[in-house]
């Protein structure tokens, strides 16, 4: 079992290995390779993390931190997979926001440039959802009035995500013969 | 950007919001409906440019959060932010891990996982037209972007490496 230093050190570790994303695969990979969870642990606590609200990445830590050594565990785990990248944002933060004169022209264009390629980073990341969510029984329609809702729209949230999640619920409820 | 006083509880309590209410990723269509437009906390430049230093951080890409919180409020808004961002939900995740035996075994659980995937994946792409109306303001842009994309999707090079060569592309062409 790790203690606190442990998942503090391991996590800390992951995140840094982690720039550009991967944070799972690095999670699994620290975790199964110190035997501290079997694969089937971690598929378990994946799959949860995927149904709880927030960052999955965090949410991850927690879990895995929680599992393995109770509150303290999820604690230490998280201040590990954040701490490296806090301390850089904060660093370029104060300078890129804190400047009284603004930034230089070219920190400017090169801050643009950026920002598309991010914006192709977050088209990557939405494709695995949507082709899983074009397997589901509604997911097409759900998917497409929940985007219109928000993205065109403009509608508040809340009332978004009670009408397409009742929707799924409906949709997906559990059916008496698919008990086992 | 504007508002450097903005105060630290009503940041907590607005970063917290929006974390509760992200399923799967970045709730950006949210973040920015809420912190540009109800707020004016930041500008659609500052959401654009926070989000692609997040790219290029170790560790969870929504560091944006503490560089919005920064915007907000300085120090104790970038504190107030990545608390209120991170610290709810990892709560609700530790939460739900030491309950996990019940969890799985329960059968409503794969129904919640089919009606909330359709609602996440809607969700990542509002996120996407907004970081679009935010970054892509140019022909050039444009391009860039779409050859970020080509090479995400057909090689395996690091999504950080491919923001970072942007970001030289787009000092040099003075985008």
């Amino acid at each position: 079992m790790p203690t606190h230093a442990d998942l503090l050190r391991v996590f800390a570790g992951v995140a840094m290995v982690g720039i550009g994303g991967g944070l799972p695969a690095h999670m699994r990979r620290a975790a199964l390779g110190r035997a501290w969870m079997t694969e089937l642990d971690f598929a378990e606590t994946y799959t949860l993390a995927q149904l709880t609200p927030g960052p999955n990445a965090v949410n991850l830590a927690a879990m895995i931190g929680a599992r393995l050594r109770g509150w303290p565990g999820a604690l230490w785990a998280v201040v590990g997979v954040l701490t490296p990248g806090l301390i850089a944002m904060l660093a370029v933060t104060v300078v890129t926001l804190g400047l009284p004169g603004g930034l230089p022209a070219p920190l400017q264009s090169a801050l643009r440039g950026a920002a598309c390629a991010a914006l192709a980073v977050m088209l990557t990341a939405a494709l695995p959802v949507l082709r899983v969510v074009g397997g589901l029984r509604g997911g097409w329609p759900l998917a497409l009035a929940t985007f219109a809702g928000i993205g065109l729209l403009r509608l508040d949230l809340l009332p978004v995500l009670a009408v397409v999640l009742g929707a799924g619920l409906i949709l997906h409820r559990p059916r008496p013969q698919e008990q086992p | 950007m504007t508002d450097a006083g903005a105060n630290w509880l009503d940041i907590l309590l607005t970063f917290t919001r929006l974390g509760l209410i992200s399923f799967g990723g970045a709730n950006l269509a949210e973040i920015e409906r809420v912190l540009v437009g109800q707020r004016q906390w930041i500008t659609p430049g500052t959401l654009a440019s926070g989000f692609a230093l997040g790219q290029i951080m170790p560790g969870p890409n929504m560091l944006a959060m503490t560089h919005y919180g920064f915007a907000a409020g300085g120090w104790a808004g970038a504190a107030a932010a990545t608390l209120g961002f991170y610290g709810p939900t990892a709560l609700l995740s530790a939460a739900a891990a030491l309950a996990w035996r019940r969890l799985l075994g329960w059968k409503w659980l794969p129904t919640i996982r089919s009606a909330l995937l359709p609602f996440g994946g809607g969700v990542l792409l509002a996120g996407v037209l907004v970081l679009a109306r935010g970054s892509v303001q140019s022909v050039a842009g444009a391009v860039i972007a779409a050859a970020a994309f080509a090479l995400l999707t057909r090689t395996r090079v690091n999504p950080a490496l491919v923001v970072i060569g942007a970001a030289a592309l787009g000092a040099l062409i003075g985008l």
